[in-house]
């Protein structure tokens, strides 16, 4: 097993940007291995990798495109490295073709997404618009498991357990960050993860381990071509059927004042951070506003949520986009019948004062 | 104004608003403070308004932008009417005396509006490379967000590598900053 030279000992505070935050925690993480093709926001993920991997006994592939880079990444984690990619906009669009072999193939890529806006290349500093392509991306069926961040210590801590849960439960994962994440400094701890209990899930090689096929060892047969309807089905309803049954445990988000709530704040990532500072403020001012944060956009708290909509009068849904978060939620709650509206700003930030604003305006 | 602070800053590119911005928040950092400070940019490799947001406070930060700032400080035309709307009725508007023809564009509704002479300043006592780190000073000055001393050791922490080929910049620098700090002070905010 690949022993990587640590680049933290116990743990430190520092400030930096979310790029850097990224770079510190997949060498944290003992990722041996990135793939990459520049795009703005999240190019300095890869020159701060690049920079450490020499130091770190770490390795980088600069490919052509995105598609290499999905790809490369592909091969690397059936090499048996642990092994990632990050992308923005356009470059998410072009690594849903990787992404969707890794989800037939059931192949524990990692990719970090830093969203920016769309459609097309539009904007290169921020947005919610990646999350429907994100989760649902490609010719498949969303067997992914994605982790919205909503800032530095998320984008420490979930990049690492991205690669646990990617190795544990061998489906694709993604930290979906955003342009301002990517871009802003703030304080975060960073840290070895042994330091803090946490052990990785080792990586294992899909191919070309030693023994002859079928002899020493089950041959390998990794699919992503069928010939008959029928024999893919089954494999789609056996995967769906794992990933149905692991979701329970994976399922993670984060909720405040949403036993009384008459109004409860949705949304996730960095407009959460909107959304929580509007439900103080408004507590303050007698208002009762709850607040609830899918952590894990992919697969969804559905049933958490749905009990605490069933209690609340009426749901916000906060989100850079217009109305992708909501889908999601309406999806989740079918038969529910507190009222939804919605906040959608597609591309632009959301501040405390507005989200203050709208609860208001609600009443 | 001394606990915390929003603070818009906006300047054509190159006038290395995003160098002060970088430079305050690791300041207030290292004095233990919450800061939080994020950069607009487009697709532009030079040329463009570059904005800078800045929040300093005791307690956590939430989101990276506000709606309205303590502080704005506009270095060009068009900076102006970039960040107009982030002034409020408590907000202090600073932009630099030098431009003309802009008193029809700067916001009515700000609590004050200042216009500090920093690149004049920055031209003929001191060195227009420093003009930056004059309206550092300004920011400092207004908003007293972090002591002169830390301010003085970030300025250091960026800079040092240079001061050490050449002394006279950190002279320079550190006069630049106490210059900025007193033009606003004059001003008696």
């Amino acid at each position: 097993m690949f022993m990587a030279p640590k680049p933290i000992e116990g743990e430190k505070r520092v400030f930096m940007t979310g790029n850097e935050v990224v770079a510190w925690a997949a060498t944290a993480a003992g990722a041996e291995i990135m793939y990459g093709y520049p795009i703005t926001p999240q190019n300095e993920i890869m020159h701060y990798w690049t920079r450490m991997a020499p130091k770190y006994g770490r390795k980088f592939l600069q490919t052509e495109d995105e598609i290499s880079a999905g790809f490369t990444t592909v091969g690397g984690v059936l090499a048996g490295k642990r092994a990632f990619t990050a992308t923005a906009g356009p470059g998410n669009t072009l690594m849903q073709e990787p992404m969707s072999m890794a989800e037939m193939m059931r192949l524990p890529t990692v990719l970090v997404v830093t969203q920016r806006g769309g459609p097309s290349t539009a904007t290169v500093i921020y947005s919610q618009q990646e999350l429907t392509m994100t989760c649902f991306g490609g010719n498949g069926e969303g067997m992914r498991i994605v982790y919205s961040t909503s800032g530095h210590q998320d984008l420490y801590d979930y990049t690492i357990k991205a690669f646990n849960t990617a190795w544990k439960y061998r489906f694709p994962t993604f930290v979906l960050g955003d342009g301002y994440q990517s871009k802003m400094r703030e304080p975060v701890t960073i840290y070895d993860p042994e330091a803090r209990n946490i052990s990785m899930v080792p990586a294992e090689a899909y191919m070309g381990n030693p023994g002859t096929p079928g002899v020493d060892r089950d041959p390998v047969h990794l699919r992503n071509t069928y010939n008959m309807e029928e024999e893919l089905l089954k494999v789609i309803n056996d995967n769906m059927a794992t990933y149905e049954s692991i979701a329970p445990e994976i399922v993670e988000y984060q909720e405040e004042e949403v036993e009384d709530a008459e109004v409860l704040l949705i949304s996730h990532g960095i407009v959460s951070r909107a959304a929580q500072g509007a439900m103080k403020l408004l507590r303050e001012e007698g208002f009762k506003v709850g607040y609830f944060r899918p952590i894990t956009v992919r697969p969804f708290p559905a049933e958490q949520l749905r009990e605490r909509a069933e209690k609340a009068k009426c749901l916000l849904v906060i989100e850079s986009a217009y109305g992708q978060l909501k889908r999601i939620v309406t999806d989740s709650l079918y038969g529910c019948t507190t009222t939804i509206k919605s906040y959608m700003k597609p591309g632009e930030s959301v501040t405390v004062e507005e989200v203050v604003e709208k609860v208001r305006s609600l009443y | 104004m001394a606990k915390g602070a929003r603070i818009a800053l906006a300047g054509e590119g190159g006038q290395g608003v995003q160098s002060v911005a970088e430079i305050i928040t690791e300041a207030a950092y290292e004095e233990g403070r919450e800061a939080l400070y994020i950069p607009n940019f487009g697709v532009e490799q030079r040329g463009g308004v570059s904005v800078a947001y800045v929040q300093i406070s005791d307690e956590p930060i939430g989101s990276p932008k506000f709606k309205t700032a303590d502080i704005v400080i506009a270095l060009s035309p068009r900076a102006i009417e970039r960040t107009k709307k982030y002034v409020g009725n408590e907000t202090i508007f600073v932009y630099d005396a030098d431009m003309e023809g802009v008193e029809e564009s700067l916001p009515d509704n700000a609590a004050k509006v200042l216009a500090i002479p920093a690149i004049r300043i920055a031209k003929e006592e001191l060195h227009p490379r420093v003009f930056n780190v004059v309206i550092m000073g300004a920011v400092i000055g207004a908003t007293g967000v972090v002591s002169l001393e830390r301010a003085k050791q970030a300025i250091e922490k960026k800079l040092g590598y240079k001061f050490e080929k050449d002394p006279s910049l950190r002279e320079m620098n550190f006069k630049a900053l106490e210059y900025g700090m007193r033009l606003v002070k004059e001003k008696e905010l």
